[in-house]
């Protein structure tokens, strides 16, 4: 498929085409988001490392968001190209198990480290991040230390959050307010609704409005300040910890039945999960690793406030409920 | 209409093209419907009532605002001379063909919180004018930031091309600034203002990151966001197809007003430089509106230039990622403008030719079908088709976003090709059929050699947004088949906000070169071939 765009595109310029591939060497199809794929992303990291060991092609397809892999194989059913997606999380991957179209990985993974055990028999996790406020220490001296504490600061106190409906972070939010407050949820969230500046359709778009200045505090990753203290040296981003706890989102990855590659992907999988696959992850993807990478993750990861309490819901929780609490957050910020 | 020529040709040719069209857009729906396999989907939870009044009132103001910021900016660009104002022209221009993001976040750095404005008021008067970029009005601002300036664009070119003769006769009358505007001005703009009207509607109708970030939340959204949520939260492939028929249908209504207003003879031709300047109060007025329109246009995509052409140039242009992203946009560009120029130039010659209002009418409607389609709905069908017929996705990448892209031009092209070609065929109509001119010859004669400065600037505009699409491409780039706003997009998603802005400012300095130059060349081209 890359030669053939290529192709496209040269026939379309009049040059000619990248040197083709061998053709008997297996490729290993796997879609993901965009951001998963890019040049400075996890994608050629692991790429190069598994290819190195593999005797195989991997070939990133980018979609422009992890639903969007969901969905598009979903469109493409038995006769997709994927042969695994990379890239979902577990927010999701209920409905992603219900579709009946992965397979089981059939992998061990006791020997993760993560906030809660893994048990899933589809989905491998590769990496996580609890979601969080961020907050520069420049413009906010004394961050809110839970909602209610964010709900009872004047209203020029201004948050960005993102549209639970086309955002995994924003459904994220959604999740993590009725996980901790269950009933009591739309009436949190109509205590936020003035400090509310606005509700974007995209992760990028609060955390730059952020940047900019534009908002106190946004929805992210409790991992974000990671990026902006090794990448530029700032340390003046952090994420405020919430008493109440906080909701992790684990980014898992499965393995497509349709695949023609099981075995290759089951290794491709296996090699995600560990020690050589997670080294690539923290500086690229900005999420903690799943494995305990002691000398090989950058110090800065270390000093990143870890939440006291994780709050967990079920697969079941979510497939039954998110649809009712995305309805009462949007009425209630309506 | 007796005098207009008999040209059978271009009528059947604008017959099969615009119908060719339809049956795109049938197919599309067509093959999400049929990819929506059983169930009745969740009863939709929308009140379609409601986004439909809100969307209206918003896009209502957003015409208005912009039909008459545009108007008053083209006139006052039209008599003033400075230093400079081809790259102030350009520059208003390229508003429209820029990602809507990267206008917004330009917008905010003059006018947010943070942005120039408060902080220069806070510094000189210890007080800050506070965030209306947010809400209602942040929407109408940054939409007419968008569509005024391309509405002054295109107005001015009409401008530009009223002939001298017609300047000096009204000079040596002695008009008032007042009288010369409503006398010759305004008949030359008369004919721009429907399809003006109608692209800004449905722009902004359908408008959806824009309002969605500026909006501050869900009570101000368009019916584009509801589809959005239907087919990627939902997976509600049916609902989508209702709630994109629903919005196709108000669409069509706006669309059918615009194509059938009776055709207005404008005036056409190469643009000269007048020397008559009005004096007084209106030389005042037109400084203050250049001035103001300035600030308010010039400015945020000036902040572009000067955040991007910063810190993350260095490291982008070490990519060879963005070489290839540069590579394709150009090659994706340049032939979405060439297909555009083609599609553009069978409707409007087809729709010139007839004298029967009925067919004007509905050869007037395809040129604006792609607005009203949702772009979510649009990206999938094209994928769902694209799979149907055998091709792999990514083969048939490239060909789809061309195509989509110069459909997505084609009504910015009617625009600024369809006034001058009806003016031509009516006011010369007389003159080509005595000569017994071949329908080619009367192209070639007549017609493309008073359209070069046109055509330059309709290649500019189709080449300028498929530069800077995003839609179309989202669903078919992958990571060897990106453009130049894919790539910002992806950097942005990434904490990379400096390349991300490298690449808006990288973006933007194409568009404005693209807006001075091209019509330039083709002007001297055309004037070479007279």
């Amino acid at each position: 498929m890359v030669k053939s765009t290529r192709l496209a595109l040269a026939v379309l310029v009049g040059l000619f085409a990248a040197p083709a591939f061998a053709e008997d060497v297996p490729t290993l199809t796997i879609y993901t988001y965009d951001g998963f794929a890019a040049e400075w992303g996890p994608g050629p990291g692991l790429k190069a490392g598994f290819e190195a060991t593999c005797g195989c092609v991997v070939e990133w397809v980018a979609a422009d968001s992890s639903i969007g892999t969901l969905r598009r194989v979903q469109l493409e059913g038995d006769t997709t190209e994927a042969d695994i997606i990379v890239g979902l999380d577990t927010a999701i991957s209920g409905e992603a198990r219900a579709t009946g179209l992965f397979a089981d990985h059939g992998l061990d993974l006791s020997g993760l480290k993560l906030p809660e055990p893994w048990t899933d028999a589809q989905f491998v996790p590769f990496d996580y991040a609890h979601f969080a406020f961020v907050y520069d220490t420049d413009t906010v001296a004394t961050p809110p230390t839970s909602f209610e504490e964010l709900i009872a600061l004047p209203d020029n106190f201004k948050i960005v959050v993102q549209d639970p409906r086309s955002a995994t972070p924003g459904l994220g939010l959604v999740l993590w307010i009725a996980a901790a407050y269950g009933d009591r949820a739309p009436e949190i969230w109509a205590g936020l609704k003035p400090h509310i500046l606005t509700v974007t359709r995209e992760w990028s778009e609060s955390y730059n409005l952020f940047l900019e200045g534009e908002a106190d505090m946004a929805l992210s990753y409790s991992t974000s300040p990671a990026y902006h203290i090794i990448a530029e040296g700032d340390d003046t981003i952090h994420a405020a910890m919430f008493e109440e706890g906080h909701l992790a989102q684990t980014e898992v990855a499965g393995i497509l039945k349709s695949s023609e590659h099981q075995e290759l992907a089951r290794q491709f999988l296996a090699y995600l999960a560990s020690v050589d696959g997670q080294k690539v992850i923290p500086s690229t993807n900005w999420m903690f690793p799943v494995v305990d990478l002691g000398a090989d993750i950058d110090p800065a990861f270390a000093t990143l406030p870890q939440p006291e309490k994780t709050l967990v819901l079920s697969d079941e929780e979510i497939a039954a409920n998110s649809q009712r609490w995305i309805d009462e957050m949007l009425a209630a910020v309506q | 209409m007796l005098t207009l020529p008999h040209r059978p040709l271009r009528i059947a040719a604008a017959i099969t093209l615009a119908t060719g069209i339809a049956v795109l857009i049938a197919l599309v729906l067509w093959a999400i419907l049929a990819a929506a396999t059983g169930g009745e989907g969740s009863a939709s939870r929308i009140d379609i009532a409601h986004l439909l009044r809100m969307t209206s009132i918003q896009a209502g103001l957003t015409t208005v605002l912009s039909i008459t910021v545009g108007m008053a900016l083209a006139w006052a660009l039209n008599r003033l001379r400075f230093p400079g104002r081809d790259l102030v022209v350009g520059l208003f221009a390229s508003a429209i063909v820029t990602p809507g993001m990267v206008v917004a976040f330009g917008l905010l750095s003059i006018w947010g919180r943070n942005g120039w404005i408060n902080q220069a008021s806070e510094a000189l008067f210890g007080f800050s004018i506070g965030n209306p970029a947010f809400g209602l009005s942040g929407i109408l601002f940054a939409h007419v930031v968008l569509d005024g300036a391309f509405a002054a664009r295109i107005m001015l070119a009409r401008l530009d091309a009223i002939p001298t003769p017609r300047l000096k006769t009204g000079q040596s009358l002695g008009l008032t600034p007042w009288q010369r505007f409503a006398i010759i001005d305004w008949p030359a703009l008369r004919g721009t203002v429907p399809g003006l009207a109608a692209i800004i509607f449905l722009l902004a109708f359908t408008s959806f990151p824009i309002v969605l970030m500026l909006g501050g939340g869900p009570a101000n959204q368009t019916l584009e966001v509801a589809i959005y949520a239907a087919v990627r939260q939902d997976f509600d492939l049916a609902g989508a197809v209702r709630l994109a028929a629903t919005q196709i249908a108000v669409c069509s209504l706006v669309i059918l007003a615009a194509s059938a207003l009776a055709p207005i003879p404008t005036s056409f031709g190469a643009s000269a430089a007048p020397r008559w300047r009005d004096r007084g109060f209106a030389r005042l007025l037109q400084m203050l509106v250049l001035t103001l329109c300035t600030i308010g246009f010039v400015l945020p995509l000036l902040s572009v230039l000067i955040d991007g052409l910063g810190a993350g140039i260095g490291r982008v242009v070490a990519q060879p990622a963005f070489w290839w992203a540069t590579a394709s946009s150009l090659v994706i560009g340049t032939a979405s403008a060439l297909l555009t120029l083609l599609l553009a130039l069978a409707l409007a010659l087809g729709r010139g030719a007839t004298g029967n209002g009925l067919l004007r009418t509905l050869l007037g409607m395809p040129a604006f079908a792609y607005l009203a389609v949702p772009a979510v709905v649009l990206s999938l069908g094209f994928f769902l088709l694209v799979r149907q017929l055998g091709f792999a996705p990514s083969v048939a990448a490239p060909y789809v976003v061309i195509l989509a892209n110069s459909l997505l031009a084609l009504p910015f092209a009617m625009a600024t090709l369809g006034p001058p070609l009806e003016a031509i065929a009516r006011s010369r109509g007389k003159l080509i059929r005595s000569l017994g001119l071949s329908g080619w010859r009367q192209f070639t004669l007549v017609e493309y050699p008073l359209l070069g400065r046109d055509i330059g600037v309709m290649l500019a505009l189709a080449f300028c947004f498929s530069l800077g699409d995003l839609g179309v491409i989202a669903l078919f780039g992958t990571q060897d088949f990106q453009t130049l706003p894919l790539m910002m997009f992806r950097a942005l998603g990434s904490y990379r906000g400096n390349d991300a802005a490298a690449i808006a400012a990288i973006l933007l300095v194409g568009t404005i070169v693209a807006f001075v130059g091209l019509p330039r060349l083709f002007e001297r081209i055309a004037d070479a071939a007279r």
